[in-house]
């Protein structure tokens, strides 16, 4: 993962507009790009040039399609959060973000009445497929204490508008 | 969603193409014209399988402080709790989950002061106490879901 925690060059309001535009949607247009370069009063050129140099920088993580799991078959959403002797905590997150059903994987803070400090979010298209994954990574990590929290209703999911 | 939606969703997940005409760079991989992929990926947005098309940016990345937060809330503050949590912009998403811990939400604001300082004023505001569980170490976020069986060429 490319080292994103300095702090982001200064923008200029054009580019500000730019990114007030893809942290939301792209316009429905042959030449999106164009389009939105248009909005800001830049080059579609410069328009693109700013998105390239940010995605290679990391400082935009993915660009893309960010799709609806639900609709696209994925439809249970489990988190598992583990309880991992800090020291092991790497070599296990390993061992974990190995599962392509695995979409994110954490260290957080724990407290003493909440103990867990590993958190891997598990996809499937059934109950039985996230479970399936969290024994196998039980066999695989040794771990047994394990919280599996699936979803049971979406109560707010938006982009946050950072610009 | 037949299987040439299912090629255009797993390359248009992370590799949408940052280039002047990208639905004619999508079509000449797949064999389709422009305008028949632009007509697919509006089709499929219009039925809600694509949510957005747009950039992910890592909070942290732009000085920002994002967490995940849990809270036990009864029965009967659930509308109220949640009602306040989603009013605020920084709370992303927000799901109800089968625990104790019932409610589950991140939360990105302009520091990690300002981040604590929103959520002890939600805390005051309806009496429930919120965990604060920032993310130490990042292993992996990986939002891209496989549509084809065999994944692309590329694709970890």
């Amino acid at each position: 993962m490319p080292d994103s925690s300095r702090k982001a060059p200064e923008l200029t309001a054009a580019q500000r507009a730019v990114l007030r535009i893809v942290q939301d949607t792209l316009p429905d247009s042959e030449r999106p790009f164009a389009a939105i370069a248009e909005i800001a009063g830049i080059s579609e050129d410069e328009a693109l040039n700013l998105l390239r140099g940010l995605k290679d920088e990391g400082r935009i993580r993915r660009f893309g399609a960010t799709l609806r799991h639900q609709r696209a078959g994925y439809r249970f959403n489990a988190m598992a959060a583990w309880r991992a002797d800090d020291a092991e905590a790497d070599r296990l997150a390993a061992v974990m973000t190995a599962r392509p059903e695995v979409s994110h994987c954490y260290k957080r803070k724990t407290y003493p009445e909440w103990p867990y400090n590993l958190y891997a979010m598990i996809h499937g298209k059934s109950r039985e497929q996230c479970l399936t994954v969290v024994e196998e990574l039980k066999a695989a990590t040794g771990l047994t204490d394990c919280l599996v929290l699936f979803s049971v209703q979406e109560l707010k999911k938006t982009s946050m508008a950072y610009f | 969603m037949d299987m040439i939606d299912k090629a255009i969703l797993d390359i248009i997940q992370s590799h949408y193409p940052l280039v002047s005409r990208p639905y004619a760079a999508i079509g000449e991989r797949l064999g389709l014209t422009e305008a028949e992929t632009l007509a697919r990926v509006r089709a499929l947005t219009g039925s809600g399988v694509i949510r957005r098309i747009g950039a992910n940016f890592p909070s942290r990345g732009i000085g920002w402080h994002s967490t995940l937060c849990a809270a036990k809330v009864p029965a009967d503050k659930l509308d109220a709790f949640v009602a306040e949590v989603n009013s605020h912009p920084g709370v992303t998403h927000n799901y109800r989950r089968e625990h104790e811990f019932n409610i589950w939400f991140t939360f990105i604001g302009e520091s990690a002061q300002a981040v604590q300082d929103t959520l002890a004023a939600i805390t005051a505001k309806t009496g429930v106490p919120i965990l604060y569980l920032p993310a130490l170490k990042t292993y992996k976020i990986k939002v891209d879901f496989a549509m084809q069986a065999k994944p692309q060429a590329g694709e970890a």
